[in-house]
């Protein structure tokens, strides 16, 4: 499109400018502002997404970024963002914490810093039973729909280098060209794909996960590179939670078994930045 | 910083270069498909039918009001549910994205083509089309010989024009996972996380074919002057 690209290259060429300047302590800067601006997916159940009564942000990672800002002191404001714009906004200062299902894996390590760890996922591909496709190699040769910008795309490359990957704007898209048999799979991240999947309602039946992992997903919040002081800030909240109980409760109450996604239990803990690979 | 070797050679070269070629392709085409179309309609616009001018208006006037964003979208995931099954499965097996795009990106375009031509048709003087009709020529006859020739001239700086605008027109096929230019930089940024070179080579690319449109404009204008009418 027409608008985002010219964006995209002017602040690309401001960010080289930006670069060379000295800035702030941004933890300061957040301070002084009272408000820490937190860029949220606010369409990915059950990370962030839109509460239909309060029309209010709500989710795990909002639970979680409300826990940041309160340590801060200081009030969350909730930008919502779209996939392929999370670390560019976070570069170009636009937000200043990302919670926005951000996978952490190494390419991204050179443009931004990751907290702790906290969630694990995987990608999986959800398909129309009537494909007659059991599991991931199935996947060889055949059409598949995911969204743009994010992990999806490169890791289906990875686990099915046959695959035809078609990528869309947002994941209601590439579900809707799944559903109309635009491509045979729709790859996203597991606990998205559970709550999409769940909202067929009827139609669920006729649509299955398949079992293997596509890959495995840490999520982290993102934070501007070398901000250490923020960094800080953000990991001992979150090892605060852990450490109370809080943490689990929270992943619990949007994950668990009373949920749509019906995780039955928590199966890692907050308590690592490192990721293997 | 700038690394220039990614666009030379290299896997996402190749990206980009497939992009491009999916891009000029689909510029192609369109302007293949839009012209005739564009003609067509701007007849139906003049003719001395009511019915025929009326449809010919409502078409224009509704396809140029609707942005071509949500045309597209309309062709990729409106459309086909209105065809049977069959029709469906077949499209769907035959790289849609792009038959979709063409499809958002010929109607668009010839709806303004059409407004371009009945101008330039309407530049000739209505003389020329009533001393063709005195000589025993039907309406078609008329403008076949007498009027579009002349109407040529001052059509093709315009139609040029258009074609400038089909060109970066072609860029909003992205979001329907037409893997034209746009898609391939986009693809290209998410793989290697740099913004700046994959978007460079396509600003390059749609500045450099769009200079040369605009040059082509200028030089028809400057060897086909409009003719002066006594």
């Amino acid at each position: 499109m027409r608008i985002p690209f010219i964006l995209k290259t002017v602040s690309a060429a401001l960010i080289a400018v930006a670069s060379l300047a000295a800035h702030a302590d941004q933890l300061s800067d957040i301070k002084k502002k009272g408000e820490i601006v937190i860029g949220v997916l606010g369409i990915d159940e059950p990370n962030s997404f839109i509460d239909p009564k309060t029309r209010e942000f709500i989710g795990y990672e909002i639970d979680l970024a409300k826990a940041i800002a309160a340590k801060i002191g200081v009030k969350p404001v909730f930008k919502q963002i779209a996939v392929a714009a999370r670390i560019p906004e976070l570069q170009q200062g636009g937000v200043d914490l990302l919670a926005a299902s951000l996978t952490h894996n190494k390419e991204r390590e050179a443009q931004v810093d990751f907290s702790l760890t906290t969630v694990v996922t995987g990608q999986k591909a959800l398909v129309k039973k009537s494909s007659g496709i059991k599991d991931v190699p199935d996947l060889a040769g055949k059409k598949v729909v995911t969204v743009k910008g994010g992990t999806q795309e490169p890791n289906t490359k990875k686990a099915v280098p046959t695959a035809e990957v078609v990528t869309f704007e947002n994941t209601q898209q590439a579900f809707q060209a799944l559903q109309q048999g635009k491509g045979v799979a729709f790859v996203n991240d597991e606990a998205s794909l559970i709550a999409e999947h769940a909202k067929l309602g009827d139609k669920a039946k006729d649509y299955v996960i398949l079992p293997q992992n596509l890959s495995v997903e840490p999520l982290a919040f993102g934070i501007k590179k070398g901000e250490a002081t923020l960094k800080a800030a953000v990991d001992d909240t979150l090892r605060g939670l852990e450490k109370s109980g809080a943490a689990e409760k929270t992943f619990l109450q949007w994950y668990g078994p009373n949920t749509n996604l019906k995780f039955p239990k928590r199966s890692f803990k907050i308590d690592s930045d490192k990721i293997d690979g | 910083m700038f690394d220039l070797s990614l666009l030379l050679t290299g896997p996402y070269h190749d990206m980009l270069v497939k992009g491009l070629t999916l891009s000029l392709t689909l510029l192609g085409l369109t302007l293949a498909c839009a012209l005739p179309l564009s003609l067509l309609l701007a007849l139906l616009r003049l003719s001395p039918s009511r019915t025929l001018n009326a449809i010919a208006w409502s078409y224009v006037e509704l396809i140029r009001n609707v942005p071509l964003l949500a045309h597209m979208l309309f062709w990729y995931f409106g459309a086909p549910e209105l065809l049977p099954e069959s029709t469906r499965e077949w499209l769907y097996g035959h790289d849609f994205e792009t038959i979709a795009a063409l499809c958002a990106l010929t109607l668009y375009t010839s709806a303004y083509m059409a407004e371009d031509i009945r101008s330039g048709i309407r530049a000739v003087p209505a003389v020329q089309q009533e001393a063709g009709r005195a000589l025993g020529l039907g309406f078609l006859t008329t403008m076949r010989l007498v009027v579009l020739p002349q109407a040529l001239r001052v059509t093709v700086p315009p139609l040029i024009s258009q074609t400038l605008n089909l060109w970066k027109n072609t860029s909003i096929a992205t979001v329907i996972g037409t893997a034209e230019l746009m898609y391939q930089a986009a693809k290209v940024e998410t793989a290697t996380f740099r913004s700046f070179e994959p978007f460079v080579f396509a600003t390059v690319a749609y500045l450099g074919l769009s200079l040369l449109i605009t040059g082509l404009g200028t030089w028809y204008q400057h060897t086909h002057p409009v003719r002066a009418h006594a």
